[in-house]
C-alpha cells in the first residue's frame, strides 16, 4: 500500500481498497454455524411437549375424579362428555366451520412453506462437531 | 472442473435444506461482515456478537432474500443495521453519547502519530464522523459500487457520493496533518 505524499484522490482510494480486512476472532465461524445451519436439535420438540402435557393433564384429571367421587363420578363425567361430543359432531354447522378452518390452515401451510430453522433442527447431530 | 456455486444458488440450496450451502456463505462473508461490525462498533466482543447476530437474522429470513439481488449487499445491510441497533441501545443505557472507544486510550487523532501507513489510514478513518466512516468502510468492502453502498445504508446514491467525497477530503487533511506532525 502506498499513499503518495500529496494524498491524491486516486492514491487515497487505492489505499483504502488495499487495506487488509480485520481478522475475525477464533471460533466465530463455528459459533455462527452452531447458531444457524448446524444448530443442535432440541431434546424435546414442540409436539413432544404437547403430547406429554396432554397425557399429564388427562392423568391428573383421572386422579382427581377417582379421589373425589370414586368410579361413579368418573363414569358420569365420561358419559356427559360423550353426550356433548356426540351432539356437537352431529351438528352440520359445526362440521362445516371445522372443515372451513381445516382448509384455511392447510392453505396457509402450503402458502408459507417450511422454515429453514425448523427444517434443520433434526439433522444437526451429524454435523454439530464441525 | 466444476464452477463454484454463486451466492444465489447457495441461498436456494440452503432453503432446500442443505446446511453446507449456508456454511459456504458464512465462509465467504464472515470476514467482511466482521470487518464492517468491528469498524462500526470498535470493540472485539461487540463486533463478534453483532456478526453472529447478523448471520442468525440472515438465516432466519433467508426466504425474504430476493433472487437476483446481491447477497453481499443484503448481509452487509443486516449487519450494519444490527450494529446501529446495538450502538443505539448502548447509548440509551449509558444515558448520553458514548466515546469512540470504551478504553481510556488517547483519542483517534492522537493515536495516528508514528504508525505505519496502513495503520495511519485506519486511524484516520476511525477519526471520521460516523456517517463518513460507514461510507468509507463500505467503499472498502464493496469498491465503487455506489448503488450497493446506498442500499446498505438506506441513503440516496447522491448522498453516498457526497459523503464519500467529503470523507476523502477529511482523510487527506488528517493524513497531511499526521505527516506534518511526524516530520
Amino acid at each position: 500500500m502506498n499513499v503518495d505524499h500529496g494524498y491524491g484522490m486516486d492514491a487515497l482510494e487505492r489505499a483504502i481498497l488495499e487495506l487488509p480486512l480485520e481478522e475475525p476472532p477464533e471460533g466465530l465461524r463455528a459459533s455462527i454455524l452452531l447458531a444457524t445451519a448446524y444448530r443442535p436439535a432440541p431434546p424435546f420438540s414442540f409436539v413432544d411437549f404437547a403430547v406429554l402435557g396432554s397425557l399429564g393433564a388427562v392423568a391428573l384429571w383421572l386422579i382427581v375424579m377417582l379421589v373425589l367421587g370414586g368410579g361413579t363420578l368418573f363414569v358420569h363425567t365420561l358419559t356427559a362428555i360423550g353426550a356433548v361430543l356426540a351432539r356437537t359432531f352431529s351438528n352440520g354447522a359445526v362440521l362445516a366451520w371445522m372443515a372451513a378452518g381445516g382448509a384455511t390452515a392447510l392453505w396457509l401451510t402450503l402458502f408459507t412453506g417450511f422454515q429453514p430453522a425448523t427444517a434443520y433442527s433434526h439433522r444437526s447431530h451429524r454435523s454439530a462437531g464441525r | 472442473m466444476r464452477a463454484e456455486p454463486n451466492d444465489g444458488d447457495l441461498v436456494a440450496l440452503t432453503l432446500r435444506g442443505n446446511p453446507e450451502a449456508f456454511a459456504t456463505l458464512v465462509e465467504r462473508y464472515e470476514r467482511a461482515v466482521y470487518h464492517l461490525a468491528y469498524r462500526t462498533m470498535h470493540d472485539v466482543e461487540e463486533a463478534r456478537d453483532a456478526t453472529q447476530e447478523a448471520f442468525f437474522k440472515a438465516f432466519r429470513s433467508l426466504r425474504t432474500f430476493k433472487p437476483g439481488a446481491k447477497f453481499s449487499t443484503w448481509i452487509f445491510a443486516i449487519a450494519y443495521h444490527t450494529c446501529c441497533d446495538r450502538l443505539s441501545r448502548r447509548k440509551h443505557y449509558s444515558g448520553d453519547e458514548l466515546p469512540e472507544r470504551a478504553d481510556s486510550a488517547p483519542g483517534p487523532e492522537q493515536r495516528v502519530i508514528a504508525l505505519d501507513e496502513a495503520s495511519r489510514l485506519r486511524a484516520a478513518i476511525d477519526a471520521l464522523p460516523e456517517k463518513y466512516r460507514a461510507v468509507v468502510t463500505l467503499f472498502h468492502l464493496q469498491g465503487r459500487q455506489y448503488e450497493e453502498i446506498a442500499t446498505v445504508l438506506g441513503l440516496p446514491m447522491g448522498t453516498v457520493k457526497t459523503h464519500l467525497f467529503r470523507a476523502k477530503e477529511q482523510l487527506r487533511r488528517l493524513l497531511g496533518e499526521m505527516e506534518v506532525t511526524e516530520s
